[in-house]
């Protein structure tokens, strides 16, 4: 494999780099083989702080099982994962990892159904994960707060106290974000958020994320193009479960190797 | 008696050795978990007398039909065992085996179980049996009638265990000389368990005319035993050793291990050193018996849950009503002998091969009416399936009982099936070996059928992709309809070969479903190949567990195995891993 | 907690059935003890112990439903949970025979005495003292269960496949205690009880007793049931059985639920075992079989999972069904069984307290409150 691309942006940094204090996330030379079939291969990535990285590849490029293995759901065969300064990824579960603040958004919006929209958010919000705090916690004042800044965020305050499951599927789509955010993560990963989204509803939700992006590091799986341009960030392109590409929109797409394998001529 | 004698239940009467050792009679043999005791003493002793009779038995039959006229010696001889003392008479029974006429096997016979008595008028002897008011006297040679006779008209002829052990080794002697070669080779069996050291010059004369090699070293080994409990010489004893040494069964060893403890330094050495390597070689007939009864019962375990292999293994169907599939097939298989019984007698032997395609006919069509009328419906909800089969499972098994009755059902063993062959130290029964054939053949078809044909190419492409499958024109519901027909047929014929060695009755499902399901999880769902693995390893580790555990014991440290096994892997041996099965 | 138990914690039904409960609890014994046997309102006492039976069977099914429905845990082996209460008081009843045994022996139980045992086994020490009886009809299902748990739920073993160890685990149970070297009498299990706190168990007044114990039992687990379910930890537990993963993102060990939630069942399971026992007088290792688990999970499919009253009423039914058709019908009664697991999966998943109200409203042309297009997903797609 190609070893990493270089860079086409100026503010990036050079060469990967986990002592750098601007960085948060950074994977390096990161594996995965399921049966045979490469789903990682020898995969290096950099996500700063408070940076937004929007991540694109054909199917089967390795974009969800990326998210898999940050995440702690896949464990990787190989390779460095590390997450701000000190904390090595591949030794920890979904549980600890979403606690050190990374959340995530599945592909398939994934709600609690039978829950309303609030508790939902409720059981997101950042507090004491363990079973006997959970079975004597008592919602407090601020948390009541938090919800309804939520809610209104995620536009669904009218919907407060319906099941999930009932809502549409943008509906969901944002309710799952606003989750992500009650969890007040560093990271959050994103994986199709515009997907079965109306055109006004894409453009709100590529707005919601800048917004979260100035505060957040946030990486965005998309297939969308129009999203993606909407939203002006750094692209990484992925296939066959590495790095084929990186830089602006406008940079990977004149990129002839990006062309024959993606975009298509 | 407080508490009663503890009876097990069914279930744990499961749990127990499949193979047993002896050819016990049906009702003691069955799957994996069957609480097999090892063989008490008396049944072995039991066993034992049966032998003897039977060979007496024959013997006598055979004295039957090769009289030509009365022989006056043979009558004198059997005359004269009624007079003088024990000693006297043992030498008497001595000179009656001299005569080496199996005619006097009854005498015999009679004389050892106290039933042979003369009569005070005229001295003749009889056999008498209990009547009212008396007894009734039989020839001891023609055994016709002889009339009857008050309690004080006869008089019993006593014996002692000294004479009972010499007419033992006389019995034995008399059909060594028998036509059939099984018979002569049950007699020095007998003489080498018996080990007379009278028997020398008898069982001489006996290997001067033996012709057949197998008959010939048991009674070279019979003599060996014979010798060395004799007063011969040194170097007759030492040859003798060998002999036994070379034959290295239990018998021998016990045979060889008492010399060892004797005095004659020479011999104790020699007799030591050749026991040691009885034990060697007895211990590797020990793992290679192990490993047999291992397999027999992984064979079991394989038609137990070679039918689930297809409808939870590759389907996905949790099958709670397996097991009555396998019940119906075996059911099918009493049917079908029915029938054969009232139209074409005497054909009972090709009753089982007939019931095979009905059975998978019987249980195909009904796992096919399962699947359309309550599987189908429950598709992606597996917990709710588990639930409806368990109740299609409690309707079928109480159909059967309301048609059939409670009781068990007798499947008749075809002929080709009963009776057993020796390999080395190994006893194998042939309906053993032609299950455990039978399920290999079984595996072997079902993995040809899901590779080779165009069906079983249907099946897979349904499973993996169901959307896609349809898409490209398959009949999804019918596949599905159609495999889960395929499982419960390939059951039923299972249930076809496990009438042959479990109870045929309602409840014959229940006792195979866990195990089904253990041995598919463990092997690895989706994989036919980790099935038939692991239905054998789980065999082997069973029996050899048995042992030290017992037979109770061994099946619950299997199951504790397979408990931590499964969380270890919980997708079995053979994993099929990766994302698609994570989704 | 306490306030937000009051508040929201309880529903109206609860309280109905809370009232319902403490009302049958208190008039039936009265009815049996109070009225002569010739009264037409007298409670005759074998009914007084089969409604036991049944109370004691409800509280097994509450357990089950805290576990399935609530959690999406299908337990094949809670039979062994309540088997091991069981036995914890049979083994207390057994020293309470005393010499008053065949054998008359002051210590051991006639079954060790025929087995030639000389002394008692360590483990069966301290079960004279009810204390220690009813504390180990606790604590015992619940390590057993913690154990099994810790193991299982860490390894992620989920769905069918939890479903098929659990039942593996009560028949490994089953063959165990047909042992007679585990010295709990063997296949005869412990029976020939006598007296149970000093009170003689044949007499009425105990028997009205037990039959009080355990409606007081089954009220105050259900309080504490309303309290789980309803707490944060209770909707955690629901997002679990909904979206397993998704919990795990959000940053809660879902193995730690589920082995909270697992054990608080087994020990429920435990304590309906433990007072199922002095009520039918004798515990055997047939308690075990895995049939008897499933058919506590259909009492709760019946009834409806995922909703505390359901099992209750669930146990109920199916268990005064099964005493009327194995008195008139025993031919039919498997047949009624069997037809009872399709039908209830195949028309009824919801169970009935979970499709009455639909059904209720559909029938009377009333909107339901929740949305219209809050599907009629049931509530335990415990895939």
């Amino acid at each position: 494999m190609p070893p990493h691309v270089p860079p086409a942006m100026p503010d990036e940094p050079g060469q990967p780099d986990p002592h750098r204090h601007d960085t948060l996330l950074y994977l390096d030379g990161v594996s995965v083989a399921f049966d045979g079939f490469q789903a990682l291969n020898n995969l290096s990535m950099v996500v700063g702080r408070t940076e937004m990285r929007a991540v694109i590849g054909p199917n089967g490029a390795g974009k969800t099982t990326m998210m898999d293995v940050i995440t702690g759901k896949t464990r990787p065969d190989s390779g460095t994962l590390r997450f701000g300064e000190t904390i090595d990824l591949t030794r920890h579960d979904e549980a600890d990892i979403a606690s050190f603040g990374i959340g995530r958004k599945f592909q398939k919006p994934t709600v609690f159904e039978s829950h309303t929209v609030e508790d939902n958010l409720a059981l997101a919000l950042k507090g004491r994960r363990g079973p006997f705090a959970a079975l004597f916690h008592v919602a407090s004042d601020d948390e009541r707060q938090r919800i309804d800044d939520l809610l209104s965020l995620i536009r669904l305050a009218h919907l407060r106290a319906a099941p999930a499951g009932g809502l549409s599927h943008g509906q969901k789509q944002w309710l799952e974000i606003g989750m992500l955010l009650a969890q007040d993560p560093q990271l959050l990963l994103i994986d199709e958020p515009a997907a079965g989204m109306t055109d006004a509803e894409t453009a709100a939700t590529a707005e919601l994320l800048r917004d979260i992006a100035r505060t957040h590091s946030v990486v965005v799986v998309e297939h969308d193009m129009a999203f993606v341009r909407a939203l002006d960030v750094k692209v990484t392109v992925l296939h066959e479960g590495s790095v084929l590409a990186e830089g602006s929109l406008d940079h990977v797409s004149a990129n002839r190797k990006v062309i024959d394998v993606y975009l298509g001529r | 008696m407080y508490p009663p004698p503890p009876t097990l239940p069914r279930a744990a009467l499961n749990a127990c050795a499949a193979a047993s050792a002896l050819p016990a009679p049906k009702s003691s043999r069955g799957p994996m978990i069957r609480a097999c005791l090892p063989p008490p003493a008396p049944a072995i002793l039991a066993l034992r007398a049966l032998l003897l009779l039977a060979l007496v038995l024959g013997a006598s039959l055979a004295g039957n039909q090769a009289r030509a006229g009365e022989s006056p010696d043979l009558r004198a001889a059997i005359a004269a065992l009624a007079k003088g003392s024990f000693a006297e008479t043992e030498k008497r029974i001595a000179a009656l085996t001299a005569l080496g006429d199996a005619r006097a096997v009854p005498a015999l016979e009679a004389l050892a179980g106290g039933d042979l008595y003369r009569r005070k008028a005229d001295g003749a002897v009889f056999i008498v049996s209990g009547a009212s008011g008396g007894y009734r006297l039989t020839d001891p040679l023609t055994l016709q009638d002889a009339g009857t006779a008050g309690r004080r008209e006869v008089k019993k002829i006593r014996v002692n265990n000294r004479l009972r052990r010499a007419i033992r080794a006389a019995l034995g002697a008399l059909t060594l000389s028998a036509s059939d070669p099984a018979r002569r080779l049950a007699a020095a069996e007998a003489i080498l368990k018996a080990r007379d050291k009278e028997a020398v010059e008898t069982l001489d004369r006996a290997l001067a005319r033996e012709t057949v090699a197998e008959v010939a070293a048991a009674l070279q080994a019979a003599r060996a035993a014979a010798v060395l409990a004799s007063d011969r010489s040194a170097e007759e004893k030492s040859a003798a050793i060998n002999v036994l040494a070379a034959r290295g069964d239990r018998e021998a060893m016990a045979i060889v291990a008492s010399i060892a403890a004797t005095e004659d330094q020479a011999l104790a050495g020699q007799a030591t050193a050749a026991l040691a390597r009885m034990e060697r070689s007895q211990a590797l007939w020990d793992v290679a018996r192990n490993i047999w009864y291992g397999l027999s019962l992984g064979s079991v375990l394989l038609l137990a849950a070679i039918g689930l292999a297809i409808t939870f293994g590759v389907m996905g169907v949790i099958n709670m009503a397996h097991g009555e599939m396998v019940m119906l097939g075996a059911y099918t298989a009493f049917m079908v002998q029915g029938l054969f019984g009232a139209l074409v007698p005497g054909q009972i032997d090709y009753a089982l091969v007939v019931a095979l395609p009905a059975a998978f006919l019987v249980t195909g069509l009904v796992g096919i009416a399962i699947e359309r009328g309550v599987i189908r419906f429950l598709h992606a909800r597996p917990l709710e399936t588990l639930l409806a089969t368990w109740g299609v499972s409690l309707i079928l098994q109480q159909g059967v009982r309301t048609l059939f009755g409670p009781t068990n059902r007798e499947v008749g063993t075809p002929s080709f099936m009963s009776g057993a062959f020796e390999l080395g130290q190994l006893t194998i029964t042939y309906n053993r070996l032609w299950i455990l054939v039978f399920s290999l053949a079984l595996f072997a078809a079902l993995i040809a059928a899901m590779k080779k044909t165009r069906f079983g190419l249907t099946i897979r492409a349904v499973t993996q992709n169901r959307r896609m499958a349809a898409s490209m024109g398959i009949r999804t519901p019918l596949v599905d309809a159609l495999t889960f027909g395929l499982g419960s047929g390939i059951a039923g014929i299972a249930g076809v070969a496990l009438s042959q060695i479990d109870n045929v009755s309602p409840n014959l499902g229940q006792s195979y479903i866990i195990d089904s399901f253990m041995v598919v999880v463990f092997g690895g769902v989706g994989n036919l190949w980790g099935t038939l693995l692991g239905a054998m390893s789980l065999g082997i580790a069973n029996k050899f567990l048995e042992p030290f555990a017992g037979a109770v014991l061994a099946k619950i440290l299997v199951l504790v195995f397979l408990i931590l096994f499964i969380q270890k892997r919980p997708r079995g041996l053979f994993a099929l891993k990766g994302r698609a099965v994570e989704a | 907690m306490t306030r937000r138990f009051f508040t929201h914690g309880m529903t109206r039904g609860g309280w109905v059935f809370l009232a319902l409960l403490a009302a049958a609890g208190l008039l039936i014994p009265l009815l049996n003890l109070a009225l002569p046997e010739s009264h037409p309102l007298h409670m005759p006492t074998y009914a007084v112990t089969l409604s036991g039976k049944y109370l004691t069977y409800a509280l097994l099914a509450l357990a089950l439903d805290l576990v399935w429905g609530y959690c999406g845990i299908l337990s094949l082996g809670h039979a062994a949970f309540f088997a091991l209460g069981g036995y914890a008081m049979g083994m207390y009843l057994m020293r309470q025979i005393g010499p008053r045994g065949v054998y008359g022996d002051p210590l051991l139980p006639d079954f060790m005495v025929f087995l030639d045992w000389q002394e008692l086994p360590w483990y069966w020490l301290g079960f004279d003292l009810f204390p220690v009886a009813l504390a180990m009809a606790l604590v015992v299902p619940g390590v057993l269960a913690f154990v099994f748990g810790w193991f299982a739920f860490r390894a992620r073993v989920g769905g069918v496949y939890l479903s098929i160890i659990t039942q593996a685990m009560t028949y490994a149970l089953l063959l165990a205690f047909f042992r007679n070297d585990m010295g709990f009498g063997g296949n005869n299990g412990l029976t020939d009880f006598k007296e149970i706190l000093g009170f003689d168990l044949q007499s009425d007044a105990t028997r009205a007793g037990l039959f009080a114990a355990s409606a007081l039992a089954l009220g105050l687990a259900f309080v504490l049931c309303v309290a789980i379910t309803s707490s944060r930890l209770g909707k955690v537990l629901i997002a679990v059985r909904d979206a397993e993963s998704r919990t795990r993102f959000l940053g809660y060990r879902v193995e730690h639920y589920k082995l909270f939630v697992w054990t608080v069942s087994a020990m429920l399971a435990g304590l309906a075992g433990a007072l199922y026992v002095p009520q039918v007088g004798i515990i055997n290792p047939g308690e075990f079989a895995p049939a008897n688990s499933i058919e506590a999970v259909i009492w709760v499919a019946i009834g409806g999972r995922g909703t505390l009253v359901g099992p209750i009423l669930g146990a109920g039914l199916v268990n005064f069904a099964k005493s009327w058709f194995t008195a008139a019908l025993p031919e039919l009664w498997l047949f009624a069984l069997g037809a009872l697991f399709i039908a209830v999966t195949l028309f009824l998943p919801r169970g009935l307290v979970g499709s009455l109200p639909r059904l209720w409203a559909k029938a009377t042309g009333t909107r339901s409150k929740a949305p219209p297009d809050a599907r009629a997903k049931a509530p335990a797609a415990a895939e």
